[in-house]
């Protein structure tokens, strides 16, 4: 191939370099990083979109942006540590690079949520891509109704940006509820599973549009109080979790039925869904 | 474009010419069985075959592929095509090829497999031997083969070459070729209409009707459990499929431990972990994690799903899956058709 043939077509796995600004460790497993891509780029992106996240050697695995495009010049995303590619990226430090692509895949329909009451159910690690929507709506409160968010986490060690968390319960932009599953001695809040936090607040009203993000068995319960409280499914936003390895609809191992998680999503309607064999 | 003619005492000359002049990958005898491969001289071409081992994708897609590599400081990408001809591809994977195109296409293009098929001039070929297990004259009749670039006939005494493409045309000028008459042009298409209706096997039901009835089957799970109930997650169906493109990708390092490269490598939805994630603690949460549930997507996929796009079901009727499977429960016209008689 000649060189004006190679450099017309991109190489969709080819990574561009970002730089590590700041890193935080908010629990024992996860690892906060703000980034910046070393070439000075802005990346352009949606709430709800992914990045291949890599260290090359090691390899990629597809992670939310944590942060809300509205906050320039770098952007966050959190890794646990669980694998050997989640360990590679969790051992780098300020200075040093990761490997992304992206942003990709389908986000946040932000004009749908505009102008309307928005609840964000966020479950366990499911709290850092509804982050960058979290930002987005208190960066442009005027833009949205009412705003509520109900977090919960396994235990109170396990509960993500504390300084965030701070911010909301004081804040009166935000409609801010949290639980734990299991209470320590330093608990004073609420105890119990996220369906919980319904019960913690006054009456939603039917038209709400609601962001749902967590682990699989967290979907089907929420959902039952949505249907009780008259939220239509074409309403619900649910943020998928899949196997997105190639993170552009080539790999296949995030098809759900005839869609790949990583390009139709990892964001649908639960409505999109619903009728979708294995999508939840 | 046009029809071309040459005589069976110049064929070995024309391959020999393209083999001196290019890469020529095509059919050639391993064991018992046929493969796709380099071709070092015009012997060893067997356009007699009846199905290969492996279908011709690896040509454009093989089974382990370098994506990026990386040195300390650099990573670049590893697209370099090869210019070359794929001599003698049967019709039913001339489908198989046009639907990877699409599925590389799509969307995001992605020119690890499109650079080194636009490099890849592909020549079909008449089918000689069927295959015991194939089902290509009653599945799918509604996909035509397309994307080719030149369809050879072999008749008695020498050969017609119908030129689809300039890249067709092109291989005129590597052998003793002349206008083919209408006798001849007539002559190539009843060989290749006289071996339609001869595969043992047959699937009874159209592409549409089976669409819908594998779909509505799909919480049927005493059936999957009975079509499924010896699969081994061995994946391979998935490996000799034509129209199978799924692929893992692994990074690894050069003996210096300094660079390397990311790799991608076929994969298999059948294969127990290929849905899995792993989650806090390392546990996994898999998707798809009774093999029974990962061999009816397999089904979905090559019947229901994908039909859309591709103007018809995924499976081409080579009959590659039925032959490979340990177990012999791969069978598509098994399948199908038990599915098919549910509830009649």
């Amino acid at each position: 191939m000649s060189d004006d043939l190679r450099a017309a077509h991109e190489n969709i796995f080819l990574p561009r370099e970002a730089r590590i600004l700041h890193t935080a460790r908010p629990t024992a497993s996860e690892k906060h990083f703000t980034l910046q891509m070393a070439d000075g780029e802005p990346l352009d992106y949606v709430p709800g979109q992914i990045l291949e996240v890599g260290v090359m050697g090691y390899g990629e695995i597809p992670i939310g942006l944590a942060s809300s495009p509205t906050r320039k010049g770098s952007f966050d995303i959190v890794v646990r540590t669980v694998g050997r590619v989640s360990t590679a990226i969790n051992s780098k430090e300020v200075g040093d690079s990761l490997w992304v692509r992206g942003p990709l895949g389908h986000g946040f329909d932000l004009d749908s949520l505009k102008g309307q009451d928005v609840l964000i159910v966020a479950g366990g690690i499911g709290l850092c891509p509804t982050r960058s929507l979290i930002q987005y709506i208190l960066d442009r409160r005027d833009e949205f109704g009412r705003f509520l968010l109900f977090y919960g986490a396994r235990d109170p060690l396990q509960l993500l940006f504390t300084e965030d968390r701070v911010e909301w319960r004081a804040s009166k932009e935000i409609d801010y509820h949290e639980t734990v599953d299991r209470a320590d001695v330093t608990w004073t809040g609420n105890v119990g599973v996220i369906t919980t936090l319904f019960h913690k607040t006054t009456h939603l009203d039917p038209n709400t549009r609601v962001v749902i993000c967590g682990p699989p068995v967290m979907f089907e319960f929420v959902i039952k109080e949505l249907d009780q409280l008259g939220i239509a499914r074409e309403n619900i936003f649910v943020d998928l979790e899949r196997r997105m390895k190639c993170g552009v609809g080539k790999c296949g191992h995030c098809q759900i039925n005839d869609k790949y998680c990583c390009i139709d999503g990892p964001v649908f309607t639960f409505a999109a869904i619903q009728e979708l064999e294995e999508a939840i | 474009m046009g029809y071309l003619y040459l005589e069976e005492k110049d064929f070995a000359a024309f391959v020999d010419a393209l083999i001196a002049a290019k890469r020529v990958v095509g059919p050639t005898a391993k064991r018992n069985k046929f493969v796709y491969e380099q071709l070092a001289s015009a012997d060893e071409l067997r356009l007699d075959f009846d199905v290969t081992i492996l279908p011709p994708k690896k040509v454009f897609f093989p089974p382990a592929q370098d994506i990026v590599r990386f040195g300390e400081q650099a990573i670049e990408g590893c697209i370099a095509p090869v210019d070359t001809v794929l001599l003698g591809v049967h019709f039913y994977d001339v489908k198989g090829i046009d639907m990877t195109d699409y599925l590389f296409r799509e969307r995001k293009e992605d020119w690890n497999y499109l650079a080194q098929r636009e490099a890849t001039t592909v020549v079909a070929s008449n089918i000689q031997a069927i295959s015991p297990r194939a089902f290509w004259d009653s599945v799918g009749a509604e996909v035509k083969p397309k994307g080719h670039d030149a369809f050879l006939t072999k008749l008695a005494g020498g050969c017609v070459l119908e030129t689809l493409t300039p890249k067709g045309e092109a291989l005129a000028a590597f052998g003793a070729f002349r206008d083919a008459t209408a006798d001849e042009i007539n002559a190539a298409q009843q060989t290749n209409d006289s071996v339609m209706g001869q595969c043992s096997e047959k699937l009874g039901y159209t592409s549409e009707a089976i669409a819908a009835k594998v779909r509505d089957s799909f919480d049927n799970e005493e059936l999957w459990d009975e079509l499924a109930m010896d699969c081994f997650s061995c994946g391979s169906c998935n490996t000799v499929c034509p129209t199978c493109y799924c692929f893992d990708v692994k990074d690894a390092w050069n003996l210096n431990q300094v660079s390397g490269s990311r790799t991608r490598y076929w994969d298999a939805c059948l294969t127990r972990e290929f849905a899995a994630v792993t989650m806090a603690g390392g546990d996994k949460e898999n998707f798809r994690e009774r093999h029974q549930s990962r061999f009816r997507h397999r089904f979905m996929r090559k019947t229901a799903y994908l039909n859309e796009k591709l103007g018809g079901p995924a499976c081409t009727g080579c009959g590659r899956c039925s032959q490979a499977c340990t177990v012999n429960i791969a069978d598509p016209v098994r399948v199908i058709t038990a599915i098919m008689e549910v509830g009649s």
